[in-house]
């Protein structure tokens, strides 16, 4: 017998495609279907996290944004057809009230260009729980010196789901070519700058 | 040496490379910025609730006393809102569930639901206020109170009737 079927999630045959699941689950919650909305929160919200943090927001301010959005999206949802347009709505609507509550409060903040080098790549006190390796740590000292917008834009980029990649490119602003979104000039950046840190290309596999 | 890299176009289209570069990034924020482990489940638990009258209690008081077994922690907890308030007790039960039991002040009938990941548990309180679930498992769970008799026009003009919800608890 090749294949193990002693149990549920012991086989795994495919990825699923998550933009139609996305698109899937907007239908059903624009039907009413609390459960589907649901999902689609579990699915979305780490990316929306990140929005709100990556535009420079506390903890506690990037918790509030991302609920406040969410509230949001309820009066929107009737106009949201698709997973494209449901992330990119997300995206900006994030990004929007995220700059709003830092406007607000912008004594609490530091400068934009401190948010990301204040993240915890390494703490020394902590015990070393995680294991960042040589690849993670050169991809972070490559992204830290690409400008605060290419920062934020690849940080956003990183979590959208891969199908709606155009979409949210366009919302933020990179141009899209004929064939589907370009790499852009962060990314374009980034490459070269990993190259010169590596003097080759094996941490790009 | 000139590297490919530095031609590298703006304009062409994402390539393998690229996805990856992503993937690598999403994994890197993933460890160095994680969002709160339970933020979806509390933002579906406040989508749940948008279309009813409810007023959110605020954690007042929180204890932990020696239980009777001695490693065992009893918590004790307090929640305020402006028509009830709402005490609980947390104890370990032996299969490692939790018991709750709590009191309503002022006493009074109430249907209780307690939402937990897996399940809903649903007890009524009695008169003196008190109320109590036997086994309810570990992790997030949020208490709601209801009014005792649900009907057509439960929410009662003095709001006598309505319904009061507590912030996320870690069982």
């Amino acid at each position: 017998m090749a294949v193990d079927d002693r149990g549920p999630g012991t086989v795994r045959t495919g990825f699923p495609d998550r933009g139609e699941r996305i698109a899937g689950l907007v239908r059903e919650a624009r039907q009413g279907s609390e459960e589907a909305l649901g999902q689609i929160v579990t699915e979305l919200t780490p990316m929306l996290w990140q929005v709100a943090r990556a535009a420079g927001l506390s903890a506690g301010d990037a918790e509030d944004v991302v609920q406040t959005v969410w509230m949001r999206l309820i009066a929107h949802l009737d106009d949201i057809h698709t997973s494209a347009a449901l992330t990119g709505w997300l995206v900006i609507t994030a990004r929007r009230e995220a700059w709003r509550v830092r406007a607000a409060g912008r004594k609490h903040f530091p400068a934009e260009s401190e948010s990301f080098d204040a993240l915890p790549a390494r703490e020394p006190g902590s015990e070393e729980q995680v294991i960042i390796d040589d690849q993670r740590r050169t991809l972070w000292g490559a992204i830290s010196q690409l400008s605060g917008r290419c920062q934020e834009l690849l940080r956003i980029i990183a979590f959208v789901p891969r199908p709606d990649y155009a979409a949210v490119a366009a919302e933020l602003g990179m141009p899209i070519g004929s064939i589907g979104p370009t790499r852009g000039r962060c990314l374009a950046k980034l490459r070269v700058l990993l190259a010169c840190t590596l003097e080759g290309d094996d941490v790009l596999g | 040496m000139s590297s490919a890299e530095e031609a590298l176009s703006a304009d062409e289209p994402l390539d393998d490379t690229d996805l990856s570069l992503l993937d690598g990034i999403r994994g890197m924020f993933q460890v160095a910025d994680p969002m709160p482990a339970d933020l979806p489940e509390r933002i579906r638990f406040r989508l749940a609730l948008r279309d009813l009258e409810v007023e959110v209690a605020r954690l007042t008081e929180e204890q932990e006393l020696a239980g009777i077994r001695g490693a065992e922690l009893s918590r004790t907890i307090t929640f305020d809102s402006d028509s009830l308030t709402i005490m609980i007790r947390i104890d370990a039960n032996r299969d490692g569930t939790v018991r709750i039991d709590g009191w309503l002040a002022p006493a009074q009938l109430r249907e209780l639901e307690l939402k937990t990941a897996p399940e809903s548990l649903r007890v009524s309180s009695d008169d003196q206020g008190r109320f109590a679930f036997a086994r309810v498992p570990r992790g997030t769970a949020q208490l709601m109170v209801r009014p005792a008799e649900p009907g057509p026009d439960e929410a009662g003009p003095d709001g006598a009737g309505r319904s009061v919800v507590t912030p996320a608890l870690i069982l």
